[in-house]
């Protein structure tokens, strides 16, 4: 209910959300996620209670979709961190005794996970992704992993609009640090992305198709493909 | 024995252990704020769920909500959704201790046998059957290394032993084990089981299956209700396992449960998987096991051997992981910084080169009111290379004006600055590579005697070696005459030199011109030698930019005998010095990005307007001048003099002839200078002119400036 009420007038529109925009854009795409993509990760509004006095944060939570995992085939290339336990670890204690019913098994998949917040950034007023990619024991992926990681198209388009500057900054929240894209290029793309959208007859465009238009994009950078579905702009379809 | 007619050993996959680095983060703030040297064992929160991927098994996370919330800092602690499908929380207790040591020195056994004997009790009570996830229960050991940012870690998950091992009598996709009604009202009912905040993070349960093809789940305890539809009865369970040969590990313990309390030597059970969120009968197995374990298992007071810890890669070691790169501060404070200066390069100087500023290594000499602001700004700009020269004390009234110094500095006779600053700089930015020089530079006009002669000579020579070694200079004395050697050196090493000098309310900010002579070939470094290339001077000075004492027809002298104290000390107006600096720091980064460097033309603003040529950064201007009572600011260019004290062609070759000596002479006789240069003479013919020189903190007379 709150998504399609909420209406961007782009006619003389520098890119920007609100606050109040960011947050039912939020919720819409969420539902609408959630019953367009099934079987995908959903995405939930991780609520983050106000501290008294400080009001960095005029949102009071962020958009979340967590471990979503793309299997790499390439479990050999060693990636050398583990082992560090190497260190003369006398383990012939009179360990636990073979156990018979343990199952040895060694997966060749390796699985990398990521996840993804969109966090509204006041500074700027857009949507800001933070990011980041862990293996399966939890040990975070480097910027190289990470990059080896974003399919070759995906990695041509975000060369290419320039303004998706990778760093690492601390999130918002969470106060440790998460890979983003800085957002100080975002308003001017999003502004002119919705200036030569054909399709936008009127001048006037749901906040939500501003957030899954940005996440299109963006997502990529974390292994996200934004479905199809998403963009298709039929009515939702109304469940019971 | 293992071999029974009925089939193979049961196998159970391992679980496996994942661990958010929130999780770390929270227990590195733990140890610190509120743990201490406590070495107790602490109790913690894992979340494990059902399969969901037909290719990836889930793991046993750990979060940073596993940890208690730490007292008094509840500010951004996420809101627990009570019962999130996706996080069945399993008890379980940390040991974590001080030194590495303490890690190894851990009985691993006994601590497992510990937990064991637990899950044991928890089943003959009963506790089992109303929670079940305490069959889950898990033991973390670790030790967390604070300097390092590294923890090593090692999961066990004990499993009470079935000897001789449970065999496997079948074991199939459910799908295939129930017709096709059963199949659905189960998925059915295990999806209703799912999305019910009573139940969904309920691990364990029972199923039974009617004459009527309906599938009902109940909670373990409504065990007496079912026992006596047994051949209908199903004990399923949430399997992180995703193999369609094999149960997962939380079906262990869930089998000894039920041999021990219910006498059941064969147990159908459900391995309960889904997919894409919702029950997959194709990928969840029904399998039937065979129990044949001794009488003792009968028993409370006897404790079942037990297994469990993870392995890593296969062998029996610890994990580490190390997190330097997310908790190291100084790592941090560098990107930050660097975020700062990329952010100003792609958004408004896509040529500025942060490689030229990181490398460039400036030598400060002077680190009073101009060198403190000087270093500040170098930093801001990314110059990580700062050594500061200087050979006085931080006197009380400094740290108000003096920006790298506070109180304690003052104290005991005061630290020297030089030693001070470097200490300021790395506490502001640990990343910089400061260091302080505690040295005096000789000048003209304090005559030295015979004894102090090496002492002087020394420090020459040490001035000479340290602006042979940097690649920028800058000349931020209080005094004239301080300046008049490392010009001079600088001249003749032809290296970038940046002189500001203040007067009560205005200031002068310049660079210096290259020297007279073109360097040898062997420069020293890149920096330079890449300049002499494209240089463009000629060496008759004609063109060459002027230096601090170009414009000047007197030799430096003693500026600091018979004056009075307010003269003696740079008496300015607060604001002047950091304005100063940061145009001194501002006219460096412009000279470092013009592509002709120290040779670049001098450029004022009024011959701007229509260049075609101009830099990104802006001007390159040769001197700028400002006054604070007239809040205004000029640039000028002044061409270097044939009869420069300090940088013409003549005192140079002087020197590169006579070395040491030559210093000497100039030091300790007064007039040596203005003999050489021809000072005298000219001095002579113009002393029809009422001249009124005086020191650099006089800076008003601009005739001999070209505007």
């Amino acid at each position: 209910m709150l998504s399609d009420a909420t209406i961007l007038d782009i006619s003389s529109w520098d890119g920007t959300i609100s606050p109040s925009e960011f947050i039912a854009a939020a919720h819409a795409f969420a539902e609408k996620w959630k019953l367009r993509c099934r079987g995908l990760p959903i995405w939930s509004w991780i609520c983050c209670r106000k501290t008294p006095f400080i009001s960095s944060h005029e949102v009071d939570g962020y958009l979340s979709l967590e471990k979503l995992c793309i299997l790499r085939s390439d479990k050999m290339e060693d990636h050398g961190i583990d082992d560090a336990g190497k260190e003369g670890l006398n383990c012939s204690e009179n360990e636990e005794c073979t156990d018979s019913a343990v199952l040895v098994h060694e997966s060749c998949l390796e699985v990398h996970y990521y996840d993804l917040h969109v966090v509204y950034s006041s500074s700027y007023r857009v949507p800001v992704i933070y990011f980041r990619g862990y293996r399966s024991d939890g040990q975070p992926l480097v910027m190289d992993d990470i990059e080896k990681d974003i399919p070759a198209n995906s990695a041509k388009v975000l060369m290419e609009s320039k303004w998706t500057f990778m760093t690492e900054q601390e999130h918002p929240y969470l106060k440790w640090p998460w890979y983003t894209l800085h957002p100080c290029g975002t308003n001017e793309f999003m502004r002119l992305l919705f200036l030569i959208d054909v399709s936008l007859l009127e001048d006037r465009v749901a906040a939500e198709q501003y957030l899954t238009s940005w996440l299109s994009v963006v997502g990529q950078v974390a292994g996200l493909k934004v479905p199809l579905q998403m963009v298709d702009s039929t009515p939702p379809l109304t469940t019971s | 024995m293992a071999e029974g007619c009925s089939g193979s050993i049961l196998q159970f996959a391992p679980f496996q252990s994942s661990v958010d680095e929130g999780f770390w983060h929270r227990l590195s703030s733990l140890k610190l704020n509120q743990l201490g040297i406590d070495e107790s064992p602490i109790s913690i929160t894992g979340f494990y769920a059902p399969c969901t991927h037909p290719q990836v098994s889930n793991h046993l996370t750990l979060l940073s909500e596993s940890l208690p919330p730490e007292e008094g800092e509840q500010s951004f602690v996420r809101d627990r959704s009570h019962s999130n499908r996706n996080r069945c929380a399993v008890p379980g207790i940390l040991y974590n201790t001080n030194t590495i040591e303490g890690f190894h020195a851990l009985d691993k056994q006994c601590l497992l046998r510990e937990e064991a004997k637990k899950i044991w009790a928890d089943i003959q009570s009963g506790a089992a059957e109303k929670d079940s996830a305490l069959l889950s229960r898990f033991l973390l050991i670790s030790f967390a290394d604070l300097k390092k940012w590294s923890f090593h870690y090692w999961f066990a998950f004990p499993a009470l032993v079935l000897d001789p091992p449970a065999t496997l009598a079948d074991l199939k996709p459910a799908s295939d084990f129930l017709s096709l009604e059963e199949a659905e009202s189960l998925s059915v009912a295990c999806n209703e089981w799912r999305k019910s905040s009573a139940t969904a993070d309920v691990p364990y349960f029972l199923v039974t299956l009617g004459s009527n093809s309906r599938a009902t789940i109940k909670h373990l305890s409504d065990w007496e209700a079912c026992r006596h539809d047994i051949h209908k009865l199903l004990f399923g369970f949430y399997d992180p396992c995703h193999l369609p040969n094999n149960p997962g590990w939380p079906l262990r313990n869930f089998l000894g449960l039920i041999y021990s309390r219910w006498n059941l030597k064969s147990i159908r059970f459900l391995c309960y998987r889904e997919n894409r969120g919702f029950a997959d009968m194709g990928l969840s197995l029904i399998g039937e096991a065979l129990i044949s374990a001794p009488q003792e298992w009968r028993y409370e007071q006897h404790v079942p051997s037990s297994v469990g810890w993870e392995l890593n890669r296969g062998k029996r070691l610890p994990r580490c992981i190390t997190l330097s790169k997310s908790m190291d501060p100084i790592r941090l404070a560098v990107s930050a910084a660097d975020l700062n200066l990329k952010l100003m390069r792609w958004r408004a100087l896509p040529s500025l080169n942060l490689n030229i500023l990181s490398a460039t290594k400036c030598l400060l000499l002077g680190a009073g009111t101009l060198g403190c602001q000087v270093a500040r700004m170098l930093m801001a700009w990314g110059v990580r290379k700062i050594t500061l020269l200087d050979n006085g004390r931080v006197a009380m009234s400094n740290p108000l004006r003096q920006s790298l110094y506070t109180l304690d500095d003052c104290l005991n006779g005061g630290d020297y600055k030089a030693t001070a600053a470097e200490k300021s700089l790395k506490r502001i930015f640990p990343a910089v590579e400061a260091e302080g020089v505690v040295m005096a530079i000789p000048m003209p006009g304090h005559p030295v005697s015979i004894e102090e002669e090496n002492i002087v000579l020394e420090d020459c020579r040490r001035l000479h070696d340290l602006i042979a070694s940097h690649d920028a200079v800058f000349l931020l004395t209080d005094t004239r005459e301080s300046r008049w050697l490392p010009t001079l050196l600088c001249a003749n090493a032809n290296k970038i030199t940046i002189t500001a000098a203040l007067g009560f309310d205005s200031f002068l900010v310049m660079r210096h011109g290259a020297g007279p002579f073109r360097p040898t070939q062997d420069a020293e470094n890149a920096l330079s030698s890449d300049m002499e290339n494209m240089s463009l001077c000629d060496k008759n000075g004609g063109q060459r930019l002027g230096c601090y004492f170009c414009n000047d027809v007197v030799a430096p002298v003693d500026s600091v005998a018979n004056r009075t104290l307010d003269q003696q000390c740079t008496v300015t107006r607060p604001g002047l010095a950091p304005i100063a600096s940061a145009l001194a720091v501002e006219l460096l980064v412009g000279l470092l990005h013009h592509p002709l460097g120290i040779y670049a033309e001098g450029e004022s603003a009024s011959s701007n307007g229509t260049r075609s040529c101009e830099q990104p950064l802006g001007i390159l201007p040769h001197q700028i001048r400002g006054s604070i009572s007239q809040f205004s600011q000029m640039t000028l260019i002044g061409h270097s003099s044939n009869s420069c004290t300090a940088c013409c062609s003549v005192v140079v070759s002087e020197y590169r002839k006579r070395g040491m000596d030559f210093v000497l002479q100039a030091v300790n006789e007064p007039t040596y200078l203005e003999d050489l240069t021809g000072l005298t003479e000219l001095m002579k013919s113009a002393s029809s002119f009422k001249l009124d020189w005086d020191d650099e903190a006089e800076i008003d007379g601009d005739e001999f400036v070209e505007i």
